[in-house]
């Protein structure tokens, strides 16, 4: 619906400076706003929910617009709610290894405050200093180090959450352990802003490991039978790689400078146990195997540039190429079939596609960029390749024309029901994130 | 039909009797139904109904149906070990019992995952896997006994959490009846993230008031490749703590960190597993690190230090496997130790920030003198997960309240101090109207909304986990029509 003049009325509950008229609005991955709101304080969100509430008015919400191409069909809401001002450390104590957090505060800016005291959030998500701690927690985002450190559901240990009618809930709280009624942090993560306006996040931490090394094996004939077992072998031993990542040669030579399938090993521990780890890998490389060996700072840097590869929904996406992104979750070993299939449609579609996937986590992440019909034709092969062997796939990235002919989730879920039950509970009007996630919640 | 001669006037246990097979599928007579009127907690109990016994899903879900069209409120139960009472039958239900469900069905060492029936002992599954290397993480004292399907309900946590988390953490899928008999099934494959909301998560630690969990997937871990338990004796329970939060900050993440007070290491030194810990001592921890071998020397030389700056009394390694084995079976049985010092004990599950030990623990001790009873501390400090158990004599009129009321004084210190009421023993009956230390109103009717979301007529397992406003209107009429 059309409210202009509730729009107009926001005025009445916020600063007319926090308030911009379009703004994002041409952007051309959808998601925008016929009006941007900028709030400062979790008050200030809850009066603009209420307010968007009572007038049934759709709110879109974003952190830093980084997972812009990511689900949603609509050009527009009434109200694109905007984070960014909404930031800062609430409460970092070192000592419980734990910080509480404004959701618009971006991932490098956490983490590098966190790092005077020697401490991390376990998370490597993609686009760090764009995306917010909000948005990554939202979509429930990860990078390579998920095998080692878990994910956001491993860590987030309490939330705030503006519901649409503007009430304050907490859930879960301060304490590492927490089983005191139903476990509600869960319910947040990952549900792409559809339930509630998360604003704070308390998240648990870990200590900057002492040392780190990256192995880099390049396997140059692409012989992906000696993959399998080099991994099967690693995999049962006892080593403990945080790590283990199978890159597809295109991806590989932006990184690392090689063009074949590559498989980046990562340790970190004190140093004695880290270079033990690596040795052990050396002496149980397969013959056709190339290995190179990055430490500490090369190795922080591969993955720092590793986190920036996918494509940033900040930006409109530039030239004539259309730009695509999944997310694929197989069995562990099925990784190998994903990156490789990846590969083949480097040929059978004409397109550039970088490839990865965790060998011991299951799940992948392809890049693909190209003509429409070519990106459209491949996401539906890997879609179906992916669930003829039980597994998924979900468009985390496309322009929002393509969006609204594809279903980015996949197919409902037999308990789509549950899904949309919850939905229907927290957000009776449907005015948050409205159609952003499965099956059109 | 089933083989079952129920000689009852109770139409719903005939009915009930016909829709599962085998012998002895089915507990009617009262005299059966007594070793099921309370579950860990003793201190509240209530016959069932009935008590069936199915072996298989199809099985649960007729038993499920039949129940919501008939209006029979009805609960899934484990072994029965849950220590917050969310087994015991308030309104008379139907008991469905898991106990037969009770196979391994699937290992997959390449992918990392096992298939389990709910009714599966959890220290089997390690048993299981343990020659090929492999072991499942969440290690509940009461492992040897308790079942997984029972450690999804309450999210049950353990000594090792610290390091590798708790239930919630290592369950990959989950095949679950509805309380309408729908049978769903979420997360295929060990595949972590399906896309939708995390049921997993919410269904994980919903003390069997959303669903009645059948099959469960959950994560297998590699053994490490080398442990090494140290124990530690403080003559001064501030140094103790100071330690625990030393060594946390120090960058190490160790396997396990447990703290044992004075009168907890009375009785664990008086009951079956004493290991000569001195008496004279005012705490020891028990700490374990875990993983490559080349790196644990490190770390244990790293916490050793710690402990002396903390003027430490006595540290000692574990110099080999069988002693490791004693001083953790100490530690295990703890609760049941209590015994041996006193005719009856509570057990209490707080949870705080870990740098608030010292101050919550000189309450809980200030609260022990008020009360005049006796309080143990056994608990898992890493993650600030303390166990009080007051001990009393019920024998004597007016003692069990009093341990009562002390206890829940115990959590309203961990909830003022920015912690919660439990860290996984669960709220069951005991503690929900303590949730009012921990959520308002609001937050309350956030959670039972989701409940009406998958239980809205309320007949699986009501009255448990909310306190009372919260609790299903529908249950309360339909107790109030019987009485």
């Amino acid at each position: 619906m059309v409210a202009t003049e509730p729009i107009a009325n926001l005025t009445a509950i916020i600063a007319e400076e926090q308030l911009e008229a379009g703004g994002f609005n041409d952007h051309l991955l959808g998601n925008n706003g016929r009006i941007t709101v900028f709030p400062k304080t979790e008050q200030e969100i809850a009066s603009i929910l209420k307010y968007a509430n009572e007038h049934e008015m759709k709110v879109n919400i974003m952190g830093g617009g980084t997972k812009r191409g990511f689900g949603g069909i609509e050009e527009s809401a009434d109200i694109l709610l905007v984070l960014e001002k909404y930031k800062g450390v609430i409460e970092h104590s070192p000592g419980d290894m734990m910080v509480t957090v404004k959701a618009g505060t971006t991932f490098q800016e956490l983490q590098n405050f966190l790092a005077e005291d020697e401490q991390k959030i376990p998370l490597d998500p993609p686009l760090p200093e764009a995306s917010t701690i909000g948005g990554v927690i939202a979509a429930n985002d990860f990078g390579p180090k998920r095998l080692g450190y878990g994910s956001a559901r491993d860590m987030v240990i309490g939330l705030r959450i503006v519901y649409p009618d503007g009430t304050i809930i907490r859930s879960g709280g301060k304490t590492v352990k927490n089983v005191a009624g139903y476990d509600m942090n869960k319910l947040f993560i990952g549900s792409m802003g559809t339930l509630g306006v998360i604003t704070d996040i308390t998240i648990k931490l870990r200590p900057i490991p002492k040392y780190e090394s990256v192995i880099l094996l390049s396997f140059q004939d692409g012989n992906l039978q000696d993959i399998h077992t080099f991994i099967i072998h690693l995999l049962d031993s006892v080593m403990e790689p945080t790590a283990l990542e199978l890159l597809n040669p295109a991806l590989a030579k932006k990184l690392t400078g090689k063009s074949a399938f590559t498989i980046a090993i990562s340790f970190e521990d004190v140093e004695s146990s880290v270079r033990y780890q690596v040795d052990y890998v050396k002496q149980n490389i397969v013959h056709s195997a190339n290995s190179s060996i990055l430490e500490q700072s090369d190795a922080r840097n591969f993955w720092d540039a590793f986190a920036n590869i996918p494509p940033n929904g900040h930006k409109a996406d530039s030239g004539n190429e259309t730009k695509a992104a999944l997310k694929i979750g197989v069995k562990n070993v099925d990784v190998l079939q994903i990156v490789k299939e990846s590969q083949l449609l480097e040929d059978s579609h004409h397109l550039k596609v970088e490839a990865h996937g965790g060998l011991g986590t299951g799940l992948c992440k392809v890049h693909l960029a190209g003509a429409s019909d070519d990106v459209v034709s491949a996401i539906q092969s890997l879609r179906t390749i992916t669930e003829n062997i039980g597994g998924y796939a979900v468009v985390t990235h496309l322009p929002l024309e393509l969006r609204q002919k594809i279903e980015v989730w996949g197919e409902k879920p037999a308990h789509f029901f549950l899904l949309d039950g919850i939905k229907a509970k927290v957000d009776p009007k449907r005015i948050l994130n409205n159609g952003r996630f499965v099956g059109g919640i | 039909m089933g083989k079952n001669k129920v000689k009852t006037s109770d139409i719903h246990i005939l009915n009930l009797a016909k829709l599962i097979f085998g012998p002895q599928a089915i507990l009617y007579k009262k005299e059966d139904l007594l070793a099921y009127d309370c579950d860990g907690f003793t201190i509240e109990r209530h016959l069932p109904r009935a008590v069936v016994f199915p072996t298989n899903t199809e099985e649960v879900s007729k038993i499920v149906k039949y129940c919501a069209e008939n209006h029979l409120p009805f609960l899934a139960r484990g072994a029965g070990t849950g220590l917050s009472g969310g087994a015991i039958p308030l309104n008379n239900e139907i008991i469905i019992s898991l106990v037969r469900m009770k196979r391994l069905l699937e290992v997959d060492l390449e992918n990392r995952f096992a298939v389990v029936e709910p009714g599966f002992v959890n220290l089997k599954l390690t048993n299981s896997i343990s020659d090929k290397g492999y072991y499942y993480a969440p290690d509940p004292s009461s492992q040897y006994a308790c079942t997984i399907g029972g450690n999804v309900a309450e999210n049950a946590g353990g000594a090792h959490c610290l390091k590798y988390g708790v239930t919630t953490n290592h369950i990959l899928g989950l095949e679950v009846v509805l309380p309408n008999g729908d049978i769903i099934e979420i997360g295929r494959n060990g595949i972590p993230d399906s896309p939708g909301y995390d049921l997993l998560g919410l269904l994980t630690g919903s003390e069997g008031t959303l669903g009645i969990v059948t099959k469960i997937t959950v994560r297998i871990l590699k053994n490490p490749e080398a442990k090494q338990t140290v124990l530690a004796y403080f003559d001064n329970i501030e140094d103790g703590s100071q330690a625990v939060s030393d060594i946390i900050s120090s960058g190490i993440v160790p396997a396990a960190l447990e703290m044992m007070d004075k009168t907890a290491i009375e009785g664990v030194e008086a009951a079956a597993f004493p290991v000569g810990h001195p008496k004279d001592i005012e705490a020891v921890l028990l700490i374990e690190v875990d993983g490559i071998a080349a790196g644990i020397d490190d770390q244990i030389e790293l916490i050793l230090a710690v402990c002396r700056r903390r003027n430490v009394r006595e540290v000692k390694v574990a110099r080999d496997e069988a002693e490791r084995g004693r001083w953790w079976a100490n530690r295990k049985t703890g609760f049941g130790a209590m015994g041996a010092i006193s005719p009856d004990y509570l057990v209490q599950d707080g949870v705080i920030p870990r740098s608030k030990l010292p101050e919550v623990l000189a309450r809980i001790h200030k609260i022990s003198e008020e009360s005049g009873l006796r309080i143990a501390n056994i608990f898992h400090a890493g993650d600030g997960n303390l166990h009080p158990l007051v001990l009393f004599d019920s024998r004597i009129p007016g003692e069990t309240e009093k341990a009562i009321q002390a206890g829940s004084a115990c959590l309203k210190v961990c909830a003022d101090v920015g912690g919660s009421i439990t860290g996984e023993h669960g709220v069951g009956i005991e503690k929900k109207e303590e949730m009012r230390f921990v959520f308002n109103e609001e937050e309350i009717k956030a959670q039972t909304d989701i409940r009406n979301v998958f239980n809205p007529d309320c007949l699986l397992n009501a009255g448990k986990l909310f306190p009372t406003p919260g609790r299903c209107a529908e249950v309360k009429r339909e107790l109030a029509s019987k009485s």
